[in-house]
């Protein structure tokens, strides 16, 4: 007992994270499990939990992929370890690819999880600011079955930071008309107003710079567009108001936030 | 009537071995330690719970048929006791068949309790009773089952240590052949890929009475192969029960 105790005391050299080299493909891996496949996923997964919350190995990152790849190998239906895994990724080792490269293994795996492009969207639109990205991970989360109604919310948004007011405007009227939640309905109609009130914008910005191209200053008020035939007729938002027109900046605004309607 | 009379004195015998018990109790005790391991984990405890247990189950069960059937008949030989036994009326298959069904009722009995520790840890977790992990329970003891034919064919012929290295080789082939069968869809055609075919007949699938992920995952199992498994299961260990019986005819006892 007080020879144990000796023994503890006594300080002894390691080095952080040298267990990794002791996981060898998980593709050879399964071999030696004996059908207790499902069971190693999880003690592999455990470990890494472990592994990645010990700061002292400096470059635990360099095997996250292949741990995470090994647990998929071994048990592809777990799905905890590719959340986990891409987790890790973006928030500790700041690679937002290798979060996506592991959330997509986790979508080949598992095509009918919704969560893995849903949650790769939404990487990609907040550590990248990656709409396209974004929007085709959105598209393929919303085909997948079951997935939730924010799907083709997220969607319709990426759409609208890309400017594709086109899609982004079908998008929400198809969810305006197709939800039944009061406060969804309320949400969908603000955005149908915002995107109405950009594209809106849009065209009588181009109308403005059309006016000041040929008459080499602002328009005094927005009916002037339609006197010199730049436009057809002042469009008005969804509520029916007409845009605010600043003459001095050539600033066009709505009169309405559309958060406050 | 015969084979029912010794296969209750074979079960009250191996009921009475302190080996069973202390499988049994590591078996409980690694079931219990699931819940300790799921708290470790990130997301699904219940996941991580659900595949120790199974994994527990079908390892002790394995243990438990192979240690204890190998030394079945071996230990009435090495006791001499199977003198008593042949000079009665009865056939030395029936002799067999019997030490086969009293252990086979002993590993029932043992699944059983590890199946209700693990069932109730798993319900109060859940709250509700999970049938399909009957499913993987089953398919666990149809493999003991099939072990413990294993077990009793080398232990007609050889020392309980030797057997019990049998067995387990058995044990691992039965779960490693599935990459045999990879091989074969690789392998060119030829007397190469032909020859492994047969191999791959001959030696045991334990990997058809592994169901244990598919439970776990909730993933639906086609109806024809919870047929199939067990006709296989059946088969294979009514074919190692005749061998061992073919075996045991040909020994002579002096």
């Amino acid at each position: 007992m007080g020879l144990k105790v000796k023994i503890d005391k006594i300080s002894r050299k390691k080095i952080p994270g040298s267990s990794i080299i002791y996981i060898p493909s998980g593709k050879y891996l399964k071999f030696a499990t004996f059908g207790y496949s499902s069971l190693l996923a999880d003690l592999i997964y455990l470990w890494s939990i472990q592994y990645y919350s010990d700061y002292s190995v400096v470059d635990r990152f360099k095997y996250l992929d292949h741990i995470f790849s090994v647990i998929a190998e071994l048990d592809h239906r777990y799905l905890d370890p590719y959340q986990i895994g891409a987790l890790i990724a973006l928030y500790e080792a700041r690679d937002l690819d290798l979060a996506l490269k592991i959330l997509d293994r986790g979508l080949e795996k598992n095509p009918n999880q919704w969560i893995f492009p849903l949650e790769a969207g939404h990487y990609a639109q907040m550590a990248k600011k990656d709409y396209k990205l974004a929007q085709k991970y959105y598209k393929k989360a919303m085909e997948i079955k079951g997935a939730p109604p924010i799907t083709k919310r997220l969607y319709a948004n990426a759409s609208f930071k890309l400017t594709d007011y086109k899609t982004a405007f079908e998008t929400w009227q198809e969810i305006y008309k197709t939800t039944e939640e009061e406060r969804i309905k309320k949400i969908a109609s603000n955005h149908l107003f915002q995107v109405k009130a950009a594209i809106d914008i849009k065209t009588i910005f181009e109308a403005i710079e059309k006016f000041r191209e040929i008459y080499d200053r602002n328009p005094v008020d927005l009916s002037q567009l339609v006197k010199a035939g730049l436009l057809d007729s002042l469009p008005k938002d969804l509520d029916g108001q007409d845009y605010h027109y600043d003459s001095k900046t050539g600033e066009v605004k709505t009169q309405t936030i559309p958060w406050k309607r | 009537m015969k084979i029912r009379a010794i296969a209750f004195n074979t079960f009250k015998e191996a009921i009475r071995d302190r080996i069973l018990y202390l499988l049994l109790f590591f078996a409980a005790a690694c079931i219990i330690f699931s819940r300790l391991l799921a708290l470790l984990t990130v997301g699904d405890r219940v996941k991580i719970i659900m595949d120790v247990g199974l994994a527990s189950l079908s390892l002790f069960g394995a243990m438990m048929a192979i240690l204890m059937g190998t030394g079945l008949v071996y230990k009435e030989i090495d006791k001499k006791t199977i003198y008593t036994l042949l000079s009665k009326p009865i056939h030395r298959y029936q002799f067999l068949l019997g030490k086969y069904f009293g252990l086979i009722l002993t590993l029932f009995i043992m699944l059983f309790f590890m199946s209700f520790i693990f069932l109730t840890l798993v319900f109060l977790h859940t709250f509700r009773i999970e049938w399909e992990l009957l499913i993987a329970i089953f398919y666990i003891f149809v493999e003991v089952c099939l072990l413990t034919a294993v077990a009793m064919l080398f232990s007609c012929f050889s020392t309980p240590i030797l057997s019990s290295i049998f067995s387990l080789s058995f044990y691992l082939i039965g779960h490693l052949s599935w990459g045999l069968e990879n091989s074969i869809d690789k392998m060119k055609p030829g007397i190469a890929k032909t020859l492994t075919q047969i191999l791959y007949a001959f030696i045991p699938d334990l990997e058809n009475f592994n169901f244990k992920t598919e439970v776990v995952h909730h993933l639906p199992i086609p109806s024809e192969i919870f047929l199939f498994s067990v006709l296989y299961g059946i088969f294979y260990s009514l074919f190692l029960l005749f061998l061992a019986i073919l075996v045991f005819r040909k020994r002579d006892f002096i």
